[in-house]
């Protein structure tokens, strides 16, 4: 780095910042995302993707306890979602086929509660399994609990959905706008980023990490290993219930079609990505993988993204160039102004490729936790015997 | 409702055929889940969209020579050409996947092999999507129609075709497990790999093997499931890719006769069992239940009986 002014200012704050307590840190940080609504630029679209971002936050969050605290892969993480999400509606909306319209506020308890007790099912019978056994059943359960929300139509109205979801009331507003379920969002994930840390590195959180390293050992310590996997479970499932709750509120819509296994995959390749076990690499992770293929179809992008027409047509060039000699057509590149809906509507295939390259060459994840850095580095003695070492 | 004896013996004689038909191809995947597993102690998660690019393989073959024109004593040999080109395609994409995906973190912690296959699946699976602009395509309809046998006991010429190449196919690997070079090696790697490594066995080029073998079982499942079914997408790997993984749970994981038999049974359970439960009062399942039922068996096998029919205990290792 050139040592000039700006370079030595910079270097200045990012020292401070990394010195400054965790506190400050965090109080700052929601100081700079309280603000957002007061810049112009961001309008009511860009908070719509900034709810988004905090929703799959808080579902980072809450799969990050299964997964990256008590190491227990669930594919099935779009269950819970759906739970809370369909307790929301079931007991809210003048429109469900119950028609209690209870207030918000009452059935998000209720939601956790019953978001923690799918949980809890899920992981009685899944206990005695390990690794990628859970992860086919979690999946399966899953899909399960989606068949069951298409099939039981006497309380859940089927394929049809179920709308007019109420909305909560917070110190006397009601939260029913773009800028409001901001706000809302922020709180709840940072609550839950809170609840999360806390909990991690509570007795119970050290319980799960000797239970994610080495299992019968963690036994032999006298740690009830049954009881602390079933409190991850819970706990996840719980975190999962409210972020549906969120979800089906905002959107004041659900039907099936929405609790896909492709937010199961969503989730956790955002937990992956950004760093098993990290709060900034999930958020960063949520970011990247929900926040920037919406961004990338915004009107402004596309505008910036046509400034590079000369690229597109430079490259097409060269294409040509390469069509004369090579027996296959190789096509062109599209305008540039549909680039970013382009890389948009390939994010799929892009997540995929993530994955493995991530697991290949940074299985840390991009931020991963101290700990996890550690451990990745020095797999140990518990890594298993190698294979194939001729 | 109707019941037991009251149901017409041609309708359950239809169901258990229908059976045999999914069963024979659950069959053929769970094998591809079963081997890897034997030798990798890993699941192959992308092992499902190893089936459905066999499937797109055998569909593109059978477009280039002629589609819907082929007909006469040309559709044996077009089938048979399409079967090839489904093996070769689904062999390459799982000795890639082996190569880019799986052999570099053969020593990583064991979640690492396992998020790099999903990675995979979903990379394999949204990129087919996305060159067939998420549309299905249909395979060409060459087979002849009509049924064999009489009264009851009939079946149709395609699901007799589709158990008959199913059982041949097994029968071939059976073969070549026990009685060639490779499948000595194999066995071996299986057993123990730093031993066989001792014996001068290449294990690296073993598990290579491993996954064309289990590659090829998909890709011959992808065509005939072309064929039966005729609609294929990019996303058709997903279900029977967990369902075959079912059947090799169920039959015992690390087992071959184990993912056959479970595989025959998965098949059974979902069409045969779905009906006889149907015939209990006040039980309707519709077809999407299938999907459940196969989910359910699941997780009670391994409550239950994690070694599966065949296997030693396994789950606890994974």
């Amino acid at each position: 780095m050139p040592d000039n002014a700006v370079s030595r200012y910079l270097k200045r704050v990012r020292s401070r910042w990394q010195k400054s307590p965790s506190w400050a840190r965090t109080i700052a940080l929601l100081a700079a995302l309280l603000i957002v609504p007061f810049i112009p630029f961001f309008d009511e679209p860009w908070l719509r993707v900034f709810f988004l971002v905090g929703l799959y936050v808080m579902l980072g969050l809450g799969l990050n306890v299964v997964v990256g605290f008590a190491g227990l892969l669930d594919l099935g993480y779009v269950a819970f979602f759906a739970v809370g999400a369909y307790t929301l509606a079931i007991f809210s909306s003048a429109s469900s086929p119950l028609d209690l319209s209870i207030n918000f506020w009452l059935v998000l308890p209720l939601a956790m509660i019953v978001g923690a007790t799918a949980g809890l099912l899920l992981g009685f019978p899944v206990l005695p399994l390990r690794g990628d056994y859970l992860a086919i059943v979690t999946l399966g359960f899953g899909e399960i609990v989606r068949v069951l929300i298409v099939n039981m139509d006497n309380v859940t109205a089927g394929a049809q959905g179920i709308s007019a979801i109420s909305t909560p009331s917070l110190a006397f507003r009601h939260v029913d706008n773009p800028t409001s379920w901001y706000y809302f969002i922020v709180l709840a994930a940072a609550l839950v980023a809170f609840c999360t840390t806390r909990l991690g590195d509570s007795r119970v959180g050290r319980a799960w990490e000797a239970i994610r390293e080495d299992e019968d050992v963690a036994a032999a310590m006298g740690i009830n290993t049954i009881k602390y996997k079933l409190m991850a479970f819970a706990s996840g499932a719980a975190i999962g219930a409210v972020g549906g709750v969120l979800y089906a509120s905002q959107f004041s819509f659900v039907n099936p079609s929405a609790f896909t296994l492709q937010i199961s995959v969503n989730v956790l390749a955002l937990v992956i990505i950004g760093g098993m076990g990290s709060t900034t690499g999930i958020i960063v992770g949520a970011f990247i993988l929900v926040g920037l293929p919406d961004i990338l179809q915004f009107r402004e992008t596309a505008d910036l993204l046509g400034r590079l027409e000369f690229l597109r047509s430079g490259v097409n060039h060269l294409i040509d160039g390469l069509n004369a000699l090579s027996p296959w057509d190789l096509g062109a590149l599209p305008a540039a102004d549909t680039w970013g809906t382009e890389i948009a509507d390939k994010r799929f295939i892009i997540f995929g490729a993530l994955l493995v390259a991530i697991m290949v060459l940074r299985p840390a994840g991009l931020f991963p936790s101290k700990r996890r850095e550690l451990e990745f580095e020095n797999p140990g003695v518990e890594a298993p015997q190698p294979i194939g070492a001729v | 409702m109707p019941s037991l004896f009251l149901t017409s013996t041609s309708f359950w004689v239809d169901q258990f055929v229908n059976g045999l038909t999914t069963g024979s191809l659950y069959a053929l995947i769970a094998l591809g889940y079963t081997m890897v597993y034997g030798v990798l102690q890993m699941i192959n998660f992308a092992h499902g969209e190893v089936f459905m690019l066999g499937s797109f393989g055998g569909f593109y073959a059978l477009t280039w020579m002629g589609g819907n024109d082929i007909g006469g004593p040309m559709t044996i040999v077009a089938i048979l050409i399409a079967l090839l080109v489904a093996m070769a395609v689904s062999g390459a994409t799982s000795v890639a996947l082996e190569r880019i995906a799986y052999r570099p973190l053969r020593n990583a912690p064991r979640l690492a092999p396992l998020i790099s296959a999903i990675g995979a699946s979903i990379f394999l699976q949204y990129l087919v999507l996305d060159r067939t602009d998420s549309e299905a395509r249909f395979y060409p309809k060459i087979f002849p129609d009509g049924r064999f046998g009489t009264g009851a006991f009939q079946i149709e010429y395609i699901q007799l075709f589709l158990i008959g190449c199913s059982l041949l196919m097994m029968l071939v690997l059976y073969l070549i497990i026990q009685r060639t070079k490779v499948g000595r090696a194999i066995r071996a790697v299986a057993e123990s790999p730093s031993n066989a490594s001792l014996m001068g066995v290449d294990v690296n080029r073993t598990i290579v093997y491993v996954f064309i073998l289990g590659a090829a079982m998909a890709g011959v499942a992808g065509v005939l499931h072309g064929l039966f079914f005729q609609t294929i997408r990019g996303s058709m790997g997903f279900l029977p890719g967990i369902k075959a993984f079912t059947a090799a749970v169920l039959g015992g994981i690390g087992s071959i006769p184990g993912a056959v038999a479970g595989g025959f049974i998965l098949g059974l359970a979902e069409t045969v069992g779905r009906e006889l439960l149907n015939e209990v009062p006040g039980v309707n399942l519709p077809n999407q239940w299938r999907d459940v039922i196969a989910f359910s068996l699941l997780v009670l096998i391994l409550l239950f009986r994690p070694t599966g029919i065949f296997g030693e205990k396994v789950t606890k290792r994974a």
